[in-house]
């Protein structure tokens, strides 16, 4: 624990005591892996005298995450995420670094740091299987200490927000997928936390739902001021719902920005579809690709950077006769991976 | 105290959790009723009247019926539940909720404890009385006796099933303990009454907390003594505490491992 002294320094480097919701400092971890090679005598060898690796999940990430916030920490698989979820909230202790959420230690003060925040994690349930989910409500609302009637207002909140009414009866065993998330994610709020941590809340979840969700987490943080900090893969999430993104890659933080910036920044590039109204042969100016083209309608890619958007649009008009138009940014997939093959921004 | 009330809660539901799905136990209270009847059998056949080591058959009716109850009515799912814990992923869960893992794990057994040990008694009583008639020597006032000492038997094969499945924590195959300990169980004490057994291994068993879950309660009921109790019950608390503290203490150790090594 840091000492008064520290603790001071530390206060005034963030301008006041608990401004920030996350600090992370050179935050660490390496853990060993048991290693172990294929064939019946790696098998014998491997019981024996067991061989480990060391592998270094995240290394030397620095950030931090005001009150209110709602932040994307993307990646690939094994790039770090839910690494830093974990010990974010006190379940894994760091190699070396500094956490702090909402001014608490997460690994010292784990007990009392949980009744401030609440988890999704994806795909792992929180619900009790066989009984309904108002039992687990029940549950969780006495593990947290909340008094009856602060849980039973808390639940009809949540209940009319999350359009939970009929689900509260059915055994969570009887939910549909979606059906059960939503539960989750409003378990996790009973006991109105400051941060909410989601570790891909949205995988395998069809549009609609993913959809609904997002919309749920948003309103959390416009009603409710909770801080998010969400991990995806989905870069729908990111779009949606976030207001800046992390993207981390083997342990490293590679961009820290507002999702806005991050698009601008990334890819210079605007999709245009239009259909014509009468067959068209387009020979396409310096800057555009035809990346798909059909009789009357065709896919164009403009990198702006040669050839600006409006001369785009003048020179697609003059070719006359267009029916429908519509540009549109690059599918996010598309910055993420350029991002992580670290090509620049290709036309 | 604010604390302590969740532990309560967490144990209604769980006993109205066995209510609701008390179709599950026909299962077990058939197989409860054939080992009971398969064995009486066995014994009446071995008996042909008279006494074994200081049991008659009434008596040793009587006893497979008690130390029956206690391992196979009231067991707990908590091994399982400790491997499923880990391998679902839950477990980072439940690190973060502000309570007591292992009260939690205990509050939620005895729900379903609670109500094995009143269906699964009724039972037995009935199938006893049924097979050999009461008791020999049976008072009312040996009930309570009996029943402390049942109740702390199956704490401590509860804290100590608790303590071998914690073991889920550090590694990834752990089922041979749960074998092992079963067997152990079983042979001294769940099976034969320990007075069946050669001196040395009896002196043993002692020891050892296995022939404290069954054995002790079982010999209780059906040939009580002061002196017995004044023996047994000492053993079995202390052996209560010890398994208490031992699973705490496995608990914390699977803890660090997990927040080293990830689950």
């Amino acid at each position: 624990m840091r000492n008064g002294c520290q603790q001071l320094r530390f206060c005034t480097e963030m301008g006041g005591w608990g401004m920030s919701a996350i600090e992370v400092r050179n935050l660490n971890k390496q853990y060993r892996a048991r290693v172990k090679e294929e064939g019946l005598r790696a098998s014998f060898r491997a019981l024996v005298r067991p061989s480990y690796q060391e592998i270094q999940a995240v290394k030397d990430i620095s950030f931090t995450v005001e009150r209110g916030e709602i932040l994307a920490f993307i990646g690939p698989n094994g790039a770090g995420k839910s690494t830093t979820i974990k010990m974010l909230t006190g379940i894994l202790h760091p190699t070396s670094g500094e956490i702090s959420v909402l001014g608490l230690d997460p690994v010292k003060q784990r007990k009392k740091l949980s009744y401030h925040i609440g988890t999704v994690f994806g795909q792992k349930s929180q619900l009790w299987f066989h009984l309904p989910p108002t039992d687990s409500f029940t549950l969780l609302g006495a593990i947290y200490d909340m008094d009856q009637a602060t849980l039973k207002k808390r639940v009809e909140e949540l209940t009319g927000m999350f359009e939970l009414g009929d689900l509260l009866k059915t055994p969570v065993r009887k939910l549909s997928l979606g059906q059960r998330i939503r539960c989750e994610v409003a378990a996790s709020l009973l006991h109105s936390p400051d941060i909410l941590f989601l570790d891909e809340p949205t995988i395998g979840l069809d549009v609609v739902v993913k959809h609904k969700i997002r919309e749920l987490i948003l309103r959390m943080n416009r009603e409710q001021g909770t801080t998010i900090f969400l991990t995806s893969h989905d870069t729908g999430d990111v779009e949606q719902v976030c207001r800046r993104a992390i993207v981390i890659d083997h342990g490293v933080i590679i961009l820290d920005q507002p999702v806005k910036k991050l698009k601008y920044d990334y890819l210079n590039r605007k999709i245009i579809a239009v259909r014509f109204d009468a067959e068209q042969r387009l020979r396409v100016p310096e800057g555009v690709v035809l990346e798909k083209a059909g009789k009357m309608g065709a896919r164009l890619s403009v990198d702006t950077r040669i050839c600006p958007i409006d001369e785009a649009m003048r020179w697609i008009i003059s070719q006359g006769g267009v029916a429908d138009l519509t540009v549109e940014d690059p599918p996010m997939e598309e910055i993420i991976s350029t991002i992580f093959t670290g090509r620049p921004a290709a036309g | 105290m604010k604390s302590i009330r969740k532990y309560f809660i967490v144990l209604r539901i769980s006993l109205q959790n066995a209510f609701v799905y008390r179709s599950n136990a026909i299962g077990g209270l058939l197989f409860y009723t054939l080992f009971i009847f398969v064995f009486f059998n066995l014994w009446r056949a071995i008996y042909q009247g008279g006494e074994v080591a200081g049991y008659t058959l009434a008596q040793m009716v009587w006893y497979l019926c008690i130390t029956e109850l206690i391992v196979f009515g009231c067991k707990t799912g908590v091994f399982n539940q400790m491997n499923e814990d880990v391998k679902s992923g839950s477990i980072a869960y439940q690190l973060n909720r502000p309570y007591s893992y292992i009260l939690y794990q205990f509050s939620n057994a005895l729900g379903s404890m609670v109500f094995n040990l009143l269906l699964y008694g009724a039972l037995a009583i009935v199938l006893g009385l049924a097979i050999v008639g009461p008791i020999p020597g049976f008072r009312l006032s040996i009930l309570p006796l009996g029943l402390f000492s049942a109740a702390l038997g199956m704490i401590i094969n509860f804290f100590l099933m608790m303590t071998l499945g914690l073991t889920a924590f550090r590694l990834e195959e752990n089922t041979a303990f749960f074998w092992i300990y079963q067997k152990l169980v079983f042979m001294l004490g769940m099976f034969i009454p320990l007075e069946f057994l050669p001196g040395w291994l009896q002196n043993i068993a002692l020891c050892l907390p296995f022939s404290y879950v069954a054995w002790a309660p079982a010999r209780l009921i059906v040939a009580f003594r002061w002196d017995l109790f004044r023996q047994v019950v000492p053993m079995q608390l202390l052996w209560a505490a010890v398994s208490v503290i031992l699973s705490a203490g496995m608990y914390r150790y699977g803890v660090r491992g997990i927040q080293a090594h990830g689950g």
